[in-house]
């Protein structure tokens, strides 16, 4: 479903991303971790058709996310590690916004919009500007535009940051029940309770390149294990 | 002082950084800024040496009206450096990511204003003197003044008389956004607009040119004799009058009357940095939160403006990309206060001049003449359309804002994208520059032949200078600035202007043989056919198509960038 082929990513001489490959099957919740600076958010952004790999390819059901962009782009749902939104558009106007994008038919955006005013509890500020709105209620409405479409690949970056705790729960309830119907998500993140509660698996990224990759939940999950194990990869 | 004295280093660092970044595409970048910002520069220079020179030494008009028609111009000059600041100086005093956070730090809120007052005037006002710079070198070298003058002239007197400028700019500024908190900003934006229109016409009513030049030629040839009692009492008062008066006894070599004037700015500017530190001290933490009550009152439901054929959840006949980047558009335009005010103070500006000409007889006997009336009235429409297109559609891809992830993520062709952006951008400048030439040719010439080479030459201007704007605005993009003032006052956008000036410049040049052909063929031999008119077109037309490409490659290149 989604697929990485020797990706590298240099910024002038400084290589961010070195020779990444990863698989990742379809209905599987995967962490990507690492510290600071390793080199994620590069990943994420080649993955996401945001930056161009120096060299190799990302795939998204089987679509190049550089060659065929628009393909690549109609599968997967986004949220970045920033929530940026339209300061002098309203949260609703930014779902509709993002539904013509998908060239989602307007009745189809509105049932949608009021699904996720339910499910996320946007009512009291989706009609107010997003020039009004905190770090949570602007993450609550990133979330909703990349579920807007229905997406069978979910690529996120730092999903629970600036939340507060119900929202976050709201969050990760919504991810667990998403990748039971089937969607594939691709996470990454340094919060490591999340990884522990929510990821199949994981991979660990450090100074660009994957240090760990083949790391698989058991039945009681990753039992505890990946503190001890993070720590000492990325030591 | 100390935490004032790290902002400025960690600033200047910064700038200097910046300046000296040896990487070479920013190596390439600087240079190529340099050269074009040096060229103009070299430009001014020589166009007040050859004004002053012909002024003076050919038409004979005499240093009085030639100081009084400097006066003006600093008034103008004075006018725009003050409503620019007011604009830029809003965003940056109270709508800032820096002033949230030196608020939250322990330095007192005058410093805060200090910093951000110093910051934007620097910023804003850069390329204006290195233009006033230019303009003092050419006219002071035709006087041979020694070099301290200028020195003197740039430091102790224009760049005190621009701070006069900026000063009274945040002085208002503080007081105004202490009001709107009560009467509102619509009222006030309303308010401002009269003052300075009244301004304006107050000042030219008072000075009134035309019969100032009917005063002095009573006088002819006796011109160089000084006509003080000619000014109104008003104008006796005005910063742009003691800068001229300056220049005018200086370039007498009579310093005991050209001083006093120095001595009134830098009293005037000492006066308004005292006044402008103690109201900041008072007023500007408290007009701060007044104007972020304000912004988040802004989205309050009962006081927004509805359209409901534009709401995002009503279909039309548009594509649905098309359709929600349309609606995007509008509604970010239209409820960015900033962006509608200038488009307004832009359209009263063209009616203005759109009326102001028709009082104006370019028919005249000499066909260099006419052709020269022709060419300034060209340029004029050049002028305007270039400004224009800086304002509106430099900014257009930084303006997509860091929230251009939304867009880049989204299965949307950024080809598309730049073309949409292009083609609106294009059909607006389009009609303004056709309503604009076509009205102004026709009431200055009656004749279809050159209204038709104008409107044709006027579109294609149109379309390469929508095209410069839209590449380069793309080359240069600055996503994280929110504000559009200031990304159409950054480097990149000084750049553009002056690449827009040199291919104005181009133009004209291509049009004076064939122009100067068919006014000796009209005037001499009382007719002339309309083939002439083919071989300017072609030209002008291979020109503007070539700038159009080239910068749409640049831009479309550009777009697709790492974001």
């Amino acid at each position: 479903m989604i697929e990485l082929r020797s990706v590298v990513k240099k910024f002038g001489s400084f290589t961010a991303v070195d020779d990444i490959s990863l698989s990742i099957e379809k209905g599987q919740f995967f962490g990507f971790l690492g510290p600071n600076g390793a080199g994620k958010t590069t990943t994420i952004k080649m993955l996401t058709g945001l930056y161009e790999p120096t060299s190799g390819s990302c795939l998204v059901n089987g679509y190049d996310v550089q060659k065929q962009p628009i393909d690549a782009k109609r599968c997967f749902g986004f949220i970045p590690d920033q929530p940026y939104l339209y300061d002098k558009l309203t949260g609703r106007e930014f779902l509709f916004f993002v539904g013509g994008l998908f060239s989602l038919p307007a009745g189809t955006v509105r049932r949608k919009v009021d699904e996720f005013v339910e499910r996320f509890e946007l009512s009291k500020f989706i009609d107010k500007r997003a020039e009004e709105y905190s770090q949570g209620m602007r993450q609550r409405i990133v979330v909703s535009s990349a579920l807007l479409h229905d997406p069978q690949v979910l690529i996120i970056d730092e999903p629970i940051v600036g939340l507060d705790p119900r929202s976050a729960r709201l969050v990760k309830d919504t991810l667990k029940q998403k990748t039971r119907e089937g969607m594939t998500i691709f996470m990454s993140t340094h919060l490591l309770e999340v990884v522990e509660e929510l990821c199949d698996r994981i991979a660990i990224i450090k100074d660009g390149r994957i240090i760990h990759s083949e790391f698989q939940a058991g039945p009681n999950g990753f039992n505890g294990q990946l503190e001890t194990l993070f720590l000492e990869l990325t030591k | 002082m100390n935490a004032l004295l790290l902002v400025f280093n960690v600033k200047a660092n910064s700038f200097l950084k910046n300046a000296f970044d040896l990487r070479p595409s920013s190596v390439l970048k600087n240079v190529s800024s340099l050269i074009i910002f040096g060229g103009v520069a070299v430009g001014v220079f020589f166009l007040a040496r050859g004004v002053t020179t012909y002024l003076i030494q050919q038409a004979h008009i005499g240093q009085f009206l030639y100081h009084r028609f400097l006066s003006m111009l600093l008034y103008v000059l004075f006018i725009t450096v003050n409503l620019g600041n007011i604009i830029v100086c809003y965003a940056t005093l109270y709508r800032s990511e820096e002033v949230n956070f030196l608020m939250g730090m322990p330095i007192g809120h005058e410093k805060v204003f200090l910093i951000k007052f110093v910051d934007n005037f620097f910023y804003s006002s850069s390329t204006l003197t290195l233009l006033g710079l230019s303009w003092l070198l050419g006219y002071g070298s035709l006087y041979a003044m020694p070099w301290y003058f200028y020195f003197f002239t740039m430091f102790a007197v224009l760049l005190p008389f621009m701070l006069i400028a900026g000063l009274l700019a945040v002085i208002a500024l503080m007081g105004l956004i202490t009001v709107a908190s009560h009467v509102g900003i619509r009222w006030l934006l309303a308010l401002i607009v009269a003052v300075y229109l009244g301004a304006i016409y107050l000042y030219f009513h008072v000075t009134n040119p035309v019969q100032l030049v009917q005063e002095v030629m009573r006088h002819f040839p006796d011109v160089n004799l000084y006509f003080g009692y000619l000014d109104a009492p008003l104008v006796r008062y005005l910063p742009n009058h003691w800068v001229s008066e300056f220049l005018y006894w200086s370039t007498q070599g009579d310093l005991v009357r050209s001083f006093p004037y120095f001595f009134m700015l830098i009293i005037t500017l000492a006066t308004l940095m005292v006044v402008a530190g103690h109201i900041a001290r008072r007023f500007y933490y408290r007009s701060w939160v007044a104007a972020s009550d304000a912004r988040a009152m802004g989205g309050e439901e009962g006081r927004r403006l509805r359209l409901t054929a534009l709401d995002f959840g009503r279909p039309s006949f548009l594509r649905p990309q098309t359709e929600v980047l349309v609606k995007r558009d509008f509604w970010l335009f239209l409820r960015e206060p900033s962006q509608w005010l200038h488009l307004l103070l832009m359209i009263l500006l063209l009616l203005i001049f759109l009326v102001s000409i028709r009082s104006l007889e370019v028919r005249m006997t000499q066909p260099f003449l006419q052709t020269i009336s022709f060419l300034v009235v060209f340029l004029f429409n050049g002028f305007l359309i270039s400004s224009v297109t800086l304002r509106f559609v430099f900014p257009a891809v930084s303006l997509e804002g860091e929230v251009f992830w939304a867009v880049r993520a989204a299965p949307v062709s950024l080809r598309r994208l730049y073309w949409y952006k292009l083609g609106g951008a294009f059909l607006f400048v389009f009609m303004v520059s056709q309503v604009l030439a076509i009205l102004a040719f026709s009431v200055l010439y009656r004749s279809f032949l050159l209204v038709v080479l104008s409107a044709a030459c006027t579109g294609f201007v149109a379309l390469a200078l929508t095209g410069l704007n839209m590449g380069a605005g793309s080359y240069f993009a600055t996503f994280r600035e929110k504000n559009p003032i200031r990304i159409a006052s950054s480097q990149g956008a000084s750049l553009t202007f002056l690449l827009a000036m040199i291919y104005l410049a181009v133009v004209v040049a291509l049009l004076i043989v064939p122009l100067s052909s068919y006014f000796e063929m009209l005037i001499r031999q009382g007719g002339a056919g309309g083939g002439w008119v083919t071989l300017p077109l072609v030209l002008v037309g291979s020109l503007s198509i070539g700038v159009f490409v080239l910068s749409t490659r640049l831009g479309l290149r550009a777009l697709t960038r790492d974001f």
